[in-house]
């Protein structure tokens, strides 16, 4: 198979995919979108070893591992430091005033307020996405570290 | 690292896509070596220098980065 066949291919999956997304939310079927997911990606690494075309070589390998690692390095710090704020919000339990907090009649005491969990979800679904920007950014980087756009003379 | 591979390939009247598909990489990479923006496994050096039938030294040379030394 040649690259561009693949790449066509590739398309047209992505395209299927976003397709019985919105059709999965239609019938409120999260199942449906979750097992063509996986499908859809098994699909396009299967037509990847099909390509007779050479799509990458050691330098490509090279921009892909650096883009990930610095990916991994500073997503893992942002994710972790939201996530242990997440936590601790969660594990804070109302405790009884102390001793330099006086006394209120039981009418003033509001609960803690913390952020609900379903936010905290959403913030780390935020937080993905972002890790996705990361990753196409560094790989903008490193590909023209690399010399992706060098101008050819010849 | 600085590299002939650019003058061995005009010697050997080739293009960087002929090299490229001849030692089984993209000739992006090709390019990117001739112009010192990536510097080859030593896998790559060695087959690009047996392409050309000649020694690794003879296509890449070694020169470690200019560092600042105090001369104090």
């Amino acid at each position: 198979m040649k690259k561009n066949t693949f790449y066509l291919l590739a398309g047209c999956i992505a395209l299927v995919l976003l397709t019985l997304f919105w059709y999965s939310v239609e019938i409120n079927s999260p199942l449906l979108i979750e097992i063509a997911f996986v499908l859809g990606f098994i699909l396009v690494y299967i037509l990847r070893r099909m390509v007779t075309d050479l799509i990458e070589d050691e330098r490509s390998r090279k921009i892909t591992e650096k883009a990930a690692l610095r990916t991994f390095q500073v997503f893992w710090v942002i994710f972790c430091a939201f996530s242990i704020g997440a936590v601790m919000q969660i594990l804070r339990v109302p405790t009884f005033p102390r001793q330099h907090e006086p006394m209120r009649p039981p009418t003033e005491i509001f609960p803690p307020e913390i952020m609900p969990p379903k936010i905290m979800g959403y913030v780390q679904l935020w937080l993905l996405c972002l890790m996705i920007f990361l990753y196409v950014g560094f790989r903008f980087y490193y590909a023209r570290k690399y010399g992706d756009w060098e101008i050819d003379e010849e | 690292m600085k590299n002939k591979i650019k003058v061995f390939r005009a010697m050997h009247d080739m293009t960087q896509e002929d090299l490229a598909q001849a030692i089984g990489v993209t000739r992006q990479t090709i390019l990117a070596i001739e112009k010192g923006k990536y510097v080859p496994s030593l896998d790559l050096a060695f087959k690009i220098a047996r392409h050309f039938n000649v020694n690794i030294e003879e296509v890449f040379t070694y020169e470690p980065e200019v560092q600042a030394v105090n001369m104090d």
